[in-house]
């Protein structure tokens, strides 16, 4: 079985582009990066600017700027984890180390950069000041977007600090990891990044109309829940349930309505 | 290996028996089905297996202690987990023990039909996807 998956994420831009490169070169395995992004920009009409924003800056209070974001995130995602169902990837730069969670086959590498090396032409102390700096903003900026932390170590499978191990070692102990059994798709962990990309793709169509909806899926059936008046909820349903049951791979659709006031979730029957 | 593959049942609940054996039947292997884990390894100390298929949660011996036994003796055979309770670790666990395969129930008959033929091609053989046909129930 094809399919294996190795996801980097690094407090430096530079390493995790040299070390997901010389990775997927060593494996022979295609890179999946920042370049899907044309295909996310054609497919949702998003401008390449916006999208490439959403996954560094962290939007304004005001309510567009974070909605914008958010709907920006949910392209790339729902784009991202397609293209993971394909192939043999090494991936980066795509916020994929925080929704490929729970799928066993994805190895999740952390890359801790060494300060002294990125920066020639400063002192240590600025070059440190710099990477403490950025490591604040993504950890704001995942645990804003996706509730985690993405600079604490223990959300990934692997560490590996570039202070005392250089890149070429780097990529071999990858390498190698990426190798055990542990790592190898099997029929579970396959169903549950369909699962994912299921789900994302039906909050991705969804989008539009319905910017608040949480979707799952499992096995075909997908269960969408969203807020809406009660006086609407079989209308909302409906609408709904026209737009999500011809996509591909949807077998059954339930949607549950999350009446405002009282924030319970009323489910609807087939 | 006789040409109809042999295929090793273990569940402890007996409906998954019941309803994967025929349907495993029909596709060309020959099954043995058991509920006591005890039991199917005595039998898997008798006979040499190609395919096991075990549930992992068993109450005295697990799907794990299974999967250890069958590796140790006879590493030829492909074990198939199949769990109500998949996670990410058991699932790697059971990979680096050796598992051919991790399915978590519920599962279509046709999904673990798909597994087997799998199975079958990595041991050089083959099974008859073609006359599984078409059931309805078919989720275990």
């Amino acid at each position: 079985m094809k399919l294996s998956i190795i996801i980097l994420s690094s407090d430096s831009v530079e390493m995790e582009k040299e070390i997901a490169q010389k990775t997927g070169s060593a494996l022979g395995y295609d890179l999946l990066d920042r370049r899907l992004l044309s295909v996310v920009e054609s497919r949702y009409e998003i401008p390449l600017d916006k999208l490439e924003w959403a996954l560094e800056e962290l939007a304004s209070s005001r309510r567009q700027s974070v909605d914008l974001q958010r709907q920006a995130l949910a392209y790339i995602q729902a784009t991202t984890l397609e293209e993971l169902l394909k192939d043999n990837l090494v991936c980066h730069g795509l916020g994929a180390h925080l929704y490929v969670l729970g799928v066993s086959h994805a190895l999740r590498v952390r890359i801790l950069a060494a300060p002294e090396e990125l920066m020639e032409d400063m002192s240590t102390k600025k070059a440190r000041d710099r990477v403490d700096r950025r490591r604040k903003l993504r950890q704001n900026w995942s645990l804003a977007l996706y509730g985690l932390d993405e600079t604490d170590p223990s959300q990934y499978d692997l560490v590996i600090s570039l202070s005392q191990i250089d890149t070429e070692e780097a990529v071999k102990i990858i390498t190698q990891t990426a190798g055990y059994r542990r790592f190898a798709p099997m029929t579970y962990s396959i169903n549950c990044l369909r699962d994912a990309e299921l789900a994302s793709r039906v909050r991705a169509r969804l989008w539009e109309q319905f910017p608040n909806v949480k979707v799952r899926a499992k096995g075909g059936t997908v269960v969408v829940e969203t807020k809406g008046a009660l006086r609407n909820k079989m209308k909302t349903a409906a609408t709904i349930k026209e737009v999500v049951q011809p996509m591909e791979g949807v077998d059954y659709v339930e949607v549950h309505v999350m009446n405002k006031l009282f924030k319970k979730a009323l489910p609807l029957s087939r | 290996m006789s040409e109809r593959l042999a295929v090793l049942l273990i569940d402890d609940e007996p409906i998954v028996g019941k309803r994967l054996g025929p349907s495993l039947t029909k596709i060309g292997c020959d099954v043995e089905a058991f509920e006591d884990p005890k039991k199917a390894l005595e039998r898997i100390d008798e006979k040499s297996f190609d395919v096991v298929v075990t549930d992992i949660r068993m109450g005295e011996i697990d799907g794990m202690q299974v999967l250890d036994h069958v590796r140790a003796r006879s590493p030829r055979t492909k074990v198939i987990m199949i769990t109500g309770y998949a996670m990410v670790e058991l699932a790697r666990e059971a990979m680096e023990k050796g598992a051919f395969d991790f399915v978590a129930k519920p599962f279509r008959a046709k999904d673990l039909r798909e597994v087997i033929a799998r199975a079958a091609e990595a041991l050089g053989a083959s099974v008859a996807l073609d006359n599984a046909g078409i059931s309805r129930g078919d989720e275990h």
